[in-house]
């Protein structure tokens, strides 16, 4: 073909969502609102695995949380037909992340395995990923961190600690990840479903979170994914995100 | 057009020349006050920022850009005016713009290289901002041409290196011109800049021609540059950003903001230059309308921002607008509208126009309104994104307002500097509206004598 | 030109500073210093580096039990796991679980023994053997002269051996002032569930299988005995069985997290929550079609309490406790608990005799979904043995101010905090001529110490425990160190072996640490033949019980599910008592565990400080709740500081607008307002327990914490308060998107699927 005829076959590629649109496994966690507590234990979990910094009262005070998994609230109704719902919001890994188009150094990218990888060391600081994600859920550091010894004792050697100037988010622990990939290959197999679970996923105590491939039929987050109770949050800004969310359900007692 | 006297080819020469030569105290001082103002106010909270971290500023999650943006985008836009003044009208022929061109394109040169300074200090890891530029380099990584920030690169380095060349091409004869004119160390610096100009035919047309071709280049880019900078905006998600508008609101925003810097730097450049027969009346009259113009195009793009907003029926772009006009940040909203919207409208009156005081104070209160609108569309827009539970009040900090200051003073600063070395008003433009002098009675050695004034 | 005019000397030093300004500053953001690796010559064995080693272990933080896996890279811990598996956890496991890392390695903890030489005078640093023989002697001298029992031993809740070995000492000694002190011990609800069907232990509430749950006042998901085993039973009864949902009431004067996760969360007045079951029973009883043959003693005792009777006193309607009690009654198996605030009151006791009788009256009793009878523990004699009650603590200081007690011992408990002062505890403790702490932190009491033993935490230690309230069959666990102890401190059980050795006692102590101590109770274990031992090799046994991180028999316990008749007699709910009079203090205080900080343990924790408030996302810092209507009455918004004023005390705080709470009750967390416990607790926030009135529930004599009422006075004073949250308001935007039922199977995906091309390499 001439290259007019090759560029006009493959126009309608460049205009599809995502680097990738093949992917060798498509991480996907699905979270169950009606089972989620609010209790935290994820966002705990969290700060553990991927040695995020103890930001303390006076840069909360200032408003600059860092919590890659954080639960937000939402009141609903007034006293005494009250009710609170919590969703935990982390990244989403979008197919369509408005955030990997913006990096102007590329920072931020799409991995083979649909995850949005953010390269710590590419970083610049604009900013501006953390402006396009409509999930606010990528965090900047404001100043270098420090944990006050022994308490880096803890700190977790196959997560790197971000200096200040760097954004970070939400990885799906991709360190995990690739330690059950790497375990796989050694003995010449895919990666299993429940072989690998991020942090927040593995301690949930009322098992809200589930993880793993959509790729593959039989794991249990396709299973979930498929549940008549799916959505996904901020569908209409159509960022095709990996996380799915089951409706609440919302009944009466009586 | 002229001024209320006559003056002469001679008369230009010399008031141009003496404004390079004669400096007096009150210059050397204020030169001295906004250098060292740049100093503290701009360079010394920048190093703690660099020690501490983006901290130092007020910034917070989500809202995570501040005045440094909105700084730089308020300087990006006062370089629209040398474009509009040089370049636009140079292609209508009009005469009025000749006087101030030259320092126009310099508040655009300068205006472009304190943004510069800005992506700098707004940048989390300065030290590796290079990587924005595409470059060839060991990691094989090219930059995101994707990112409409990479637009900003291109556009800002083109309009940047278009614009120097275009004032300095522009320069030249003039630098010919006080080369004849000065003598020791000036002279041989006037001798390199102006680059062996001897004033021929063939050397003027090919001037003119370049000029001209340079011009019809410039402007483009001064639509597309600003229209870059609002797509950093206009290209997110985020409610009140996510609009077609920018591209217009932020050209028009940047054309009017830079017509009132020229304002402003006009006042002071005929005060203080004694270019009080160059820069005239006329000239203020004509910026005013143009001021004019420019402000009720800007308001009615507010207003059409506000009633597409009001009737897209999203509970996202409705409460954007709310917090705009009522929420934390509302008395910056109306304190935008009043500068911005309703003081312009005094323009109307040509006494208003031509009265050299109320005109500078209407232009300083222009650009304020201006620099609030741009800390708006990035205050009030992060601050209420898609999910409540997120919304952030973002109050500048103390390093912040202190580097914005100190921005200003280096504009200043440069601006100072630049007077001494340039001419600020063009000759030959400006002989152009002249009557040519008759020829002076020869002396002996048949060549004019001329005593540089000291 | 010769001489630099002063334009450009300007321009030059100008340019020179910044440009050294600018060189140095980017030199020192760029460079970081280079760390230093030392590698071991010889290595420890269990070390391989890059390879994490994982240890089975029990968590500490509360008194749940949960079994623990602890992931270590080189020798230091890293991450905290759920094990899988042990019974409580599965697995999973909760912030302050996850948060135990902090504990270990805590930059305020003490580091080794410390003694005051003098009244008065500084703690300095002394060997172990010092300390030891300074404590022995003392306990020698005593001993001897027959005076045992004026030693007092304190300690926190703790069962397995070690409680057993603090049994065997303080019996050595003579005394028999063995107490262990938790402020939010369920001090009622034992004796409720002793008194009902005279069991001793606590039951298990099967939340996994049932279909219906009604909880009074119990935070079964924040910090009500079990959170991690109750979360799991929330998620698997909601959505793990197939079209079948649990559904959750909630009845509390306060929204807990509890509340917030229940499909119905029902305000009743505080104190009314046993009146209320009792009009639930009444309707079960009289209308509902109870058919066994003690109903004519049933509605005798339930007379007085007809949901419309109830009504106006609890603040709910007669016809909503009609719709629970039938549902209840109608959804099988259904489960009533109760706890928290509803068992703190001068009725607690009838209270949860009342709302576990309705277990009783719909025949949940030992079956799935309901409540089961737990077997005793397989060692000891359950956890409220020698707990300690508000009453106990209050004798304990008459005795000290009596000159009864000459030595006291504390053991990780902090009364100095988590009593009112009114107990005038810490005036008591300045009465006791010898204290000694084995607190591994300094805290407010430990600070009161003459000698300060510090214990190891529990991961550094041997240890075991028999989680209570059990589930369902008798299990267990070993606690075993997985890091090597960072500082100069020794697991308890050695300390008090070590004591015991100094005073000569090697008959009844004749093991050398905890650990052989341990291998023996658990030969003993072993021995009985309690479970099915693949191995009948004890070491075998042993190395398989530590690998595990648990320990478990099958057996279940079977009783019969009559309750006596004497107790349907005693069935009735007094109306609680206030301190104070309604119209000086028109508020009830409604103080509850705080989800992050407990009951003030996690105070010193930064993980546990940043993590916000589930329910307000407030961190680092202390709130008094207030509903929305009360807050406009009085003219306060958020952040306004009040003083809140009981009979008691006052403590000052900002309010914070709560849209889930009753009108005339306030709400306060506890866990701050520490002033000696580390850098990130202390001087920050206040304490309400301080404030507490010293009302008592008679039969227990426990405190009823939630029987003071208060009064607010505003300062005029405002600060901003830290919190996480923005607006907590969807304001029509579907963020968190509901159905109204549960689907049924078969309905088609809601989600439009993602599309995506497999590939394998």
């Amino acid at each position: 073909m001439s290259f007019i005829d090759n560029f006009l076959a493959r126009w309608q590629e460049y205009r599809e969502p995502g680097y990738y649109k093949e992917f060798d496994y498509a991480w996907t966690m699905t979270i169950d609102l009606d089972r989620c507590t609010g209790c935290e234990a994820c966002v705990t979990a969290c700060q553990a695995e991927n040695n995020i910094p103890i930001v303390g009262e006076r840069g909360l005070a200032q408003g600059r949380e860092m919590q890659w998994m954080r639960i937000e609230r939402y009141w609903e109704g007034e006293y005494p037909d009250i009710k609170l719902g919590f969703i935990p919001m982390l990244c989403q890994h979008c197919d369509a992340a408005p955030c990997e188009t913006v990096c102007p150094v590329s920072a931020t990218y799409h991995n083979q395995d649909g995850l949005n990888a953010q390269v710590y060391n590419r970083c610049i600081g604009t900013r501006s990923c953390a402006v396009y994600c409509p999930y606010e859920v990528r965090y900047f550091n404001y100043n270098n961190h420090h944990w006050d010894a022994p308490l880096d004792e803890q700190l977790n050697p196959d997560v790197s600690v971000r200096e200040k100037g760097v954004m970070e988010k939400c990885t799906f622990c991709i360190q995990r990840i690739r330690q059950a990939k790497d375990t796989a290959k050694d003995e010449e197999r895919r990666v299993g479903d429940g072989d690998v679970q991020p942090a927040c996923v593995q301690t949930c105590p009322a098992e809200a979170l589930v993880f793993g491939d959509r790729n593959d039929p039989q794991s249990q987050v396709s299973q979930s994914m498929n549940d008549p109770r799916a959505y996904h949050v901020l569908e209409e800004v159509n960022t095709a995100p990996s996380v799915v969310y089951l409706k609440k359900v919302e009944t009466d007692a009586g | 057009m002229q001024g209320e006297r006559e003056i002469s080819y001679a008369d230009v020469n010399r008031d141009v020349v003496r404004s390079l030569v004669e400096t007096g105290s009150k210059y050397y001082i204020t030169l001295g006050i906004s250098a060292t103002v740049t100093l503290l106010c701009f360079f010394f909270p920048w190093f703690y920022q660099l020690h501490y971290g983006i901290g130092a500023a007020g910034m917070n999650q989500p809202t995570v850009w501040g005045t440094y943006l909105a700084s730089f985008i308020f300087w990006i836009g006062l370089s629209h005016s040398g474009t509009l003044l040089s370049c636009v009208l140079h292609l209508t022929n009009s005469e009025w713009r000749k006087a101030m061109y030259r320092s126009a394109e310099a508040m655009t040169l300068f205006s472009l290289l304190v943004a510069a300074t800005m992506v700098m200090v707004h940048v989390g890891r300065p030290w590796f901002v290079h990587w924005a530029v595409p470059y060839p380099n060991q990691m094989e990584m090219w930059p995101n041409f994707r990112s409409p920030l990479m637009f900003d690169v291109m556009a800002i380095t083109t309009y940047l290196t278009g614009s120097s060349i275009f004032i300095y091409m522009g320069s030249i004869p003039d630098f010919a011109a006080v080369r004849d004119r000065t003598t020791g160390w000036r002279h041989h610096m006037y001798v390199l800049l102006s680059l062996g100009w001897r004033g021929t035919d063939t050397e003027w047309h090919r001037l003119g021609w370049a000029y001209t071709f340079l011009a019809v280049l410039i402007i483009p880019l001064a639509v597309s540059v600003h229209s870059i900078v609002s797509w950093d905006f206009a290209l997110s998600v985020v409610p009140a950003l996510h609009q077609t508008i920018f591209a217009p609101y932020f050209v028009v925003g940047a054309i009017y903001s830079g017509t009132a810097g020229i304002v402003t730097v006009m006042y002071f450049l005929r005060k203080y230059m004694n270019f009080e027969h160059y820069i005239t009346k006329l000239h203020f009259d004509n910026l005013g309308k143009l001021l004019l113009v420019l402000s009720l195009i800007w308001t009615y793009i507010n207003a059409v921002e506000l009633f597409t907003g009001w009737y897209s029926e999203t509970s996202f772009e409705i409460e954007a607008l709310r917090y705009k006009l009522f929420g934390f940040y509302a008395p910056l909203y109306w304190e935008m509208i009043l500068f911005c919207a309703v003081a312009p409208l005094l323009l109307i009156s040509k006494r208003f126009r031509t009265s050299f005081v109320p005109m500078l104070i209407l232009s300083i209160a222009i650009n304020i309104g201006m620099y609030t609108e741009r800390f708006l569309i990035v205050a009030t827009s992060l601050s209420r994104q898609y999910l409540p539970d997120s919304w952030r009040v973002y109050v500048p900090s103390f390093v912040e307002i202190s580097i914005l200051v100190g921005s200003l003073a280096m504009f200043i600063t440069l601006f100072l500097i630049f007077v001494k070395i340039f001419p600020s008003v063009s000759i030959y433009e400006v002989k152009e509206t002249l009557p040519e002098p008759e020829p002076k009675p020869q002396t002996k050695a048949g060549v004019p004598e001329w005593q540089p004034t000291r | 030109m010769s001489s630099i005019d002063r334009r450009d000397f300007l321009k030059l030093v100008g340019a020179g500073g910044v440009g050294t300004g600018a060189g140095f500053v980017l030199r020192e953001s760029i460079n970081h210093p280079v760390e230093q690796l030392i590698p071991y010559p010889v290595p420890p064995e269990e070390f391989s580096p890059g390879i994490a080693t994982y240890y089975n272990s029990v968590c500490s933080m509360c008194s749940a039990g949960c079994g623990i896996t602890v992931r270590t890279r080189e020798g230091r811990a890293k991450k905290i796991e759920g094990n899988p598996a042990h019974p409580v956890s599965q697995g999973r496991l909760c912030a302050h679980g996850q948060a135990g890392l902090q504990v270990l390695y805590n930059p305020d903890r003490l580091t080794g023994p410390m003694s005051r030489s003098v009244e008065g005078g500084e703690l300095l640093p002394v060997t172990w053997e010092e300390g030891i023989s300074q404590l022995a002697g003392r306990l020698g001298d005593l001993r001897a002269n027959g005076q045992g029992n004026s030693v007092c031993f304190l300690s926190e809740g703790v069962r397995g051996h070690l409680a057993g070995l603090f049994e065997l000492f303080m019996d050595q000694l003579g005394s028999n002032r063995l107490l262990h002190y938790d402020f939010a011990h369920p001090q009622t609800l034992y004796a409720a569930i002793n008194r009902l069907f005279g069991e001793a232990n606590l039951p298990y509430y099967d939340l996994q299988n049932t279909r219906f749950l009604l909880s009074f006042g119990a935070d079964y998901l924040g910090n009500w005995i079990s959170p991690v085993h109750h979360g799991l039973g929330f998620g698997r009864s909601r959505d793990g069985r197939d079209g079948v949902r649990g559904r959750f009431v909630q009845i509390e004067p306060r929204m807990s997290l509890s509340g917030a996760a229940a499909d119905e969360w029902v305000p009743a007045n505080p104190g009314t929550e046993g009146i209320l079951a009792l009009g639930l029973a009444h309707h079960i009883v009289n209308e509902g079609g109870y058919e066994r043959g003690d109903r004519d003693a049933w509605v005798a005792s339930l007379e007085a309490y007809s949901p419309a009777a109830v009504a106006e006193q609890t603040g709910v309607s007669a016809d909503t406790i009609i719709r629970l009690a039938e549902t209840f009654a109608g959804t099988q198996p259904s489960l009533a608990i109760g706890g928290g605030a509803a068992g703190q009151h001068s009725n607690g006791v009838d209270t949860l005799v009342a709302v576990n009788a309705l277990n009783y009256l719909v025949g949940n009793l030992g079956r799935e979904g309901g409540l089961v009878f737990n077997p005793p523990p397989a060692v000891g004699s359950g956890a409220n043995g020698a707990q300690a009650t508000y009453t106990s603590m209050l004798e304990i200081a008459e005795d000290a101010r009596q000159g009864d007690i000459q030595v006291l011992i504390l053991n990780q408990t902090n009364p100095a905090f988590t009593l009112p002062a009114a107990a005038e505890f810490r005036q008591a403790i300045a009465e006791v001529p010898l204290v000694v702490s084995l607190s591994s932190f300094m805290d407010e009491t430990t600070a009161m110490a003459d000698l300060i033993l510090p214990s190891h935490t529990y991961l550094e230690a041997w240890g075991d425990d028999f989680p209570e309230p059990g589930v369902g069959f008798s299990a267990g666990a070993v606690s075993q160190p997985v890091v090597s102890p960072l500082y100069n401190t020794r697991a308890t059980g050695d300390i008090i072996i070590g004591l015991a050795q100094a005073l000569g006692l090697t008959d009844a102590f004749p093991w050398s640490n905890m650990e052989e101590r341990l291998q023996e109770g658990w030969r003993e274990i072993h021995a009985r033949g309690v479970t099915a031992a693949e191995a009948d090799d004890f070491e075998d046994f042993w190395t398989g019980v530590v690998k595990a991180g648990v320990w478990g028999e099958t057996s279940r316990r079977v009783r019969p599910l009559a309750v006596e008749s004497g107790v349907i007699e005693s069935i009735g709910v007094e109306s609680p008592e206030f301190s104070g009079s309604s119209a000086e203090y028109p508020f009830i205080l409604h103080p509850y565990l705080s989800n992050t900080l407990d009951d003030g343990r996690g105070a010193n924790l930064p993980w546990m400080q940043e993590l916000p408030d589930p329910m307000t996302s407030v961190v680092y810092g202390s709130w008094v709740e207030l509903n929305p209507t009360t807050a406009g009455e009085l003219g306060l918004v958020e952040g306004d500081l009040v003083e809140v004023e009981s009979p008691e005390g006052t403590v000052v705080a900002p309010v914070f607008v709560y849209p889930a709470i009753m009108p005339n009750v306030i709400a306060m967390p506890i866990g701050q307002g520490h002033t000696n416990y580390g850098r990130y607790a202390s001087d920050r926030g206040v304490n309400p327990i301080e404030i507490l009135s010293p009302q008592v529930e008679p039969e227990t004599g426990d405190l009823a914490w939630a029987a003071t009422r208060v009064r607010l006075v505003p300062t005029g004073q405002r600060v901003e308060i830290v919190k996480t949250g923005g607006v907590s308001r969807e304001l029509g935007r579907e963020i968190i998107q509901t159905v109204d039922a549960e689907p049924s199977a078969g309905e088609s995906a809601g989600l439009s699927s993602i599309p995506v091309t497999v590939v394998h390499s």
